[in-house]
């Protein structure tokens, strides 16, 4: 495993601290009558209210369709997820410090088998609390009607509205696993190079960012000359170390503008392929010419193009 | 490093893209604004221009009436009525306390629902507005050209009166039943010896007559809870009809074992049979003591008098008198449409909106189609009086109204909206979101034979966020609702005080030009009236000292009094001799543990008060009157038991020479 790799495995370990200070997952309902509406947090440690008061309330409201209250002793889930919790993080922290491979795969597998089994496990839950109804002290019975709370999104229970989704601490977890997941895809790949799961995955999630998503023509505005980018021959893309991306309008706008900043900034260079018009190369597999034949954005008597080797 | 640095960086951000996109979905759009075009407008009533209706809505737990202009929802008066009130006297001042006697003593609260408007031929005529006292059952009649309640009479043999006090078509009698079972006659029982020995009445009072409302009649009932009513009206006169609960006959937990059966009652009463049962001796008189209390029309002095018995029926000595109509689940609001025809019936918990129809009533009636019979009351078969039943209404149906154009609208509690459907066809038409958790709603006129339409009220049960926050206790929450068209359109959110439950509505021409401005003093006819100064006074006899006073801008005559003694009763009888409109004066004296008096032009207005100590006690104005309204003061001297201070009352020199050039001010006119 590359340091890289074992830096990622230790951090979802340690991420996943937060789980016994945010909760998991959050429960929201809201009615005509209560349009600040009600909350109930699930954490790994705890049930409790959004507001001071709202499981009492949720309780109190409960009653009438005959649900027993929700109380967190009853859930022995609550007891010791805070220890599955812990040996998840040991582990995690284990397999980071070993090294091996093979380990964080097991470790994942793991950790999405308990993801699993614990969205498996609050399901049930919602579906016991809303079928298993008291109908002795059920006050509305509307026939056929259950109260289950969806697992992810909103559903109509009578007049209140119930949306279910992850929590800070549900979404951190979410994060953990990711880094994780990371941290697997690059102890598995062959060479440092963007490629396979990793790249699909960055692919999908930096492309709004990326530097080699063509110029938009009329769109894009140079980073130097505050000039809308509107010839495809021509402009460049800057990405920095702390992936803010530039945009200029020509290679001499871009030289200009980087003589202002340090080189060590600089993580990729990318320019328009004057021969490809829309499409960008990186700027170490172009060469660069002064065409006269081409007119320049700029009152220039020539244009500086970049043409793919 | 390098390498290896950025990866991490992007990992983070793949799972930080991840997260955020979860947070994104999360989120829930804010509530939209509702009011739309000329909303404004329509509820702008300009600067000494005049609202086109006038609302009186119950005042719920503060017990009193509260007086509404339409659309505007200016609050234009607040009506006294079981409730003392202390910013005019009522119930303290010695007219008006036998006001609030009752069987049970004096009580200074009761709990008012509803809001019910004399009628002639079903149409509201603006007569009276009649309102009942739910804790200590009682009706009072209030007088529409004062503005004032003039009678209460207390309802025997009754516990809640909730069903109450809704009026036949021509206001011959209006209604008061049980919302709680209790033993009849009260005695000492078991509670768990419920089923036993606790019962309901149904109590028909005659109202038309001012000053002589009684129990006509008392009908006794399974003991359920009776909850509303409403009388029939075109084919379906003579007969009146109530919601009943609590079929179950539970005593403990109701929100759970009242609510078990899948359908309670409505119980139909031919109440022109029970006439023609009473007439031919079959009601029993049932000693039972009630009060009445009544104010004199010409001294405007009220009295109490306690009655002693009511005419008891039972069904079961008077066939045909009550049929019950199996309506599903804990039927709360009954109302009938204007033709007669349709009884609809509000199930708090039910998933439909029951509609019986009067002919199938009869039809059923005819045929025997009964099911079984309690305690002498058929109960009907639901197939064979059911018109139709409105589909997926809403939750918590409760009460409905009518626009007199065929549709129907219906307060949805727990839904929280107002849905308006159609007669006949029972179509869900529109919905208008009500804000929050309406109990009942009005349209002027909603319950009689020709509503005046136009608009509907929301008065809801939870107020929350709809105005700026007043820490915990806040007051309710109306809207006005414009229906002229084919959607209702939200108009006004109002704030309404006490917490109204029901409310009614009539033009204003219709009472407007009846108003009194002042009472005539030459008609005044209190033992106590001083008409002019000249008839002003102090007398004592034994601990008692009676002073007869004036008031007129800007002077009490007298306002110096001397001779009073600690440990005596003094009586401060005030009269307001102004005879000109909104001109009213106030009386306070420093110590009075009651209450100020407000007299009205022309009014006598009588304050008891007990001086426990030695001293010299100021009195003044308390209703900005004039120009010198800060001078209307004067003072009682209290001496000590068995001072030789003399009995006077008098005026300075400076006030008298103020009265003789006022004198002769009047006398040269």
């Amino acid at each position: 495993m590359s340091r890289a790799s074992r830096l990622l495995t230790a951090a979802a370990a340690l991420l996943l601290g937060a789980l016994y200070f945010t909760p998991l997952w959050s429960i929201r309902l809201v009615a005509p009558q209560y349009p600040e509406g009600l909350g109930m947090l699930i954490g790994i440690r705890d049930i409790s209210g959004m507001k001071e008061n709202d499981l009492h309330s949720i309780n109190g409201l409960n009653h009438y369709i005959g649900m027993r209250p929700i109380e967190a002793a009853a859930i022995p889930e609550l007891r010791y997820m805070p220890w599955i919790v812990a040996g998840l993080i040991a582990t995690g922290l284990i397999v980071a410090l070993v090294g091996r491979r093979r380990l964080l795969a097991v470790w994942m597998f793991g950790f999405a088998a308990l993801g699993v089994a614990g969205l498996y496990d609050f399901w049930r839950w919602g579906y016991d609390y809303g079928h298993n109804l008291d109908a002795e002290q059920a006050i509305i019975a509307v026939p056929g009607m259950s109260y289950q709370p969806p697992l992810l999104g909103s559903k109509q229970l009578l007049n209140f509205t119930a949306t279910s989704w992850p929590a800070a601490g549900g979404i951190l977890a979410g994060l953990a696993f990711a880094l994780g997941a990371a941290a697997l895809v690059l102890a598995y790949r062959r060479r440092p190079s963007a490629s396979g799961l990793g790249a699909a995955l960055l692919a999908a999630s930096v492309a709004c960012t990326s530097g080699t998503q063509s110029l938009r023509l009329g769109v894009d505005v140079c980073a130097e000359c505050r000039m809308l980018v509107t010839d495809a021959r021509f402009g460049a893309r800057v990405v920095t170390h702390t992936s803010k991306v530039l945009t200029f309008d020509s290679i001499d706008c871009m030289r200009k503008h980087l003589a202002g900043i340090p080189a060590s900034d600089v993580r990729d260079v990318w320019l328009a392929d004057a021969a490809h018009p829309g499409s960008l190369v990186r700027a170490g597999e172009a060469t660069l010419l002064d065409d006269e034949s081409l007119h320049p954005p700029m009152g220039t008597t020539y244009a500086r193009a970049a043409y793919a080797r | 490093m390098s390498t290896s640095r950025s990866t991490v960086i992007r990992a983070v951000t793949i799972a930080g893209a991840l997260g955020v996109a979860a947070i994104g979905y999360s989120c829930r759009p804010t509530k939209p604004s509702l009011v739309t075009g000329d909303a404004a407008a329509r509820v702008y009533v300009a600067p000494g221009q005049y609202d086109e209706f006038y609302a009186f809505m119950s005042g719920g737990f503060n017990g009193q009436v509260s007086v509404y202009g339409l659309p505007s929802g200016r609050m234009l008066k607040l009506i006294p009525v079981f409730s003392q009130h202390a910013e005019n006297g009522w119930g303290y001042n010695e007219e008006t306390k036998p006001m609030l006697q009752t069987t049970h003593g004096f009580i200074p609260w009761d709990d008012t629902h509803h809001a019910e408007l004399s009628q002639t031929a079903g149409v509201p005529d603006g007569r009276w507005l009649f309102i009942n006292g739910n804790n200590t059952p009682r009706v009072a009649r209030i007088d529409l050209t004062r503005f004032e309640t003039e009678e209460i009479l207390e309802i025997p043999n009754a516990a809640g009166g909730h069903a109450s006090p809704f009026t036949t078509p021509d206001t011959k009698y209006i209604v008061s039943a049980t919302r709680f079972s209790v033993p009849i006659p009260n005695t000492d029982v078991p509670i768990d010896s419920y089923k036993k020995n606790f019962r309901g009445t149904l109590s028909f009072i005659s109202a038309d007559k001012p000053g002589q409302m009684d129990i006509a009649f008392q009908i006794m009932m399974p003991g359920y809870n009776y909850d509303l009513g409403h009388a029939g009206k075109g084919p379906s006169d003579g007969w009146f009809f109530f919601t009943t609960y609590n079929s179950e006959q539970a005593y403990t937990k109701l929100e759970a074992n009242a609510s078990k059966n899948d359908k309670d009652f409505v119980a139909a009463v031919n109440y022109k049979q029970a006439e023609t049962c009473v007439a031919n001796g079959k009601a029993k008189a049932f000693p039972s003591k009630y009060a009445h209390n009544f104010v004199d029309d010409k001294s405007r002095v009220a009295s109490s008098e306690i009655k002693t018995s009511v005419k008891m029926l039972d069904p079961t000595d008077c066939p045909g008198l009550v049929y019950y109509l199996p309506t599903p689940k804990s039927p709360h609001g009954v109302d009938v449409d204007p033709t007669g025809e349709y009884i609809v019936a509000g199930g708090k918990l039910a998933t439909v909106i029951p509609v019986h129809s009067f002919t199938k009533l009869q039809k059923a009636i005819a045929d025997k189609a009964f099911e079984t019979t309690v305690d002498g009351v058929p109960v009907l078969k639901y197939d064979a009086t059911i018109a139709g039943e409105v589909q997926k209404p809403g939750l918590g149906p409760l009460h409905t109204e009518f626009d007199g154009k065929g549709y129907a609208y219906t307060s949805m509690f727990i839904s929280s909206e107002i849905v308006k459907w159609k007669l006949g066809t029972w179509e869900v038409v529109d919905r208008a979101p009500t804000y929050y958790s309406i109990g009942h709603l009005m349209i002027p006129g909603g319950d009689s034979r020709q509503p005046f339409g136009k608009y509907v009220v929301a008065m809801n049960k939870i107020t929350k966020d709809r105005y700026l926050p007043t820490g915990g206790e806040l007051t309710q929450s109306a809207q006005l609702y414009d229906i002229s068209g084919d959607k209702m359109r939200l108009l006004l959110d109002f704030p309404t005080i006490g917490e109204p439950h029901y409310a009614q509505a009539l033009p204003a021409t219709i009472i407007r030009d009846k108003q009194i401005k002042f009472f005539s003093l030459k008609d005044n006819a209190n033992p106590h009236v001083a008409r002019a100064e000249s008839e002003t006074g102090i007398k004592r006899i034994g601990k008692r000292v009676d002073v007869k006073m004036i008031a007129i801008r800007s002077h009490f005559a007298p306002d110096n009094i001397e001779g009073v003694q600690q440990g005596d009763t003094v009586y401060f009888h005030l009269t307001n001799i102004e005879q000109d409109w909104d001109i009213l004066h106030g009386f306070a004296i420093l110590g009075a543990e009651n209450s100020e008096l407000i007299m009205q032009p022309g009014e006598t207005r009588t304050l008891k008060w007990l001086p426990k100590n030695a001293g010299v006690y100021p009195f003044y104005c308390t209703d900005f009157c004039s120009a010198l309204h800060q001078e209307m003061s004067g003072y009682v001297r209290v001496s000590p038991r068995g001072s030789t201070v003399a009995l006077s009352a008098g005026t300075s020199p400076k006030a008298q020479s103020q009265i003789a050039r006022l004198q002769a001010v009047q006398g040269q006119r």
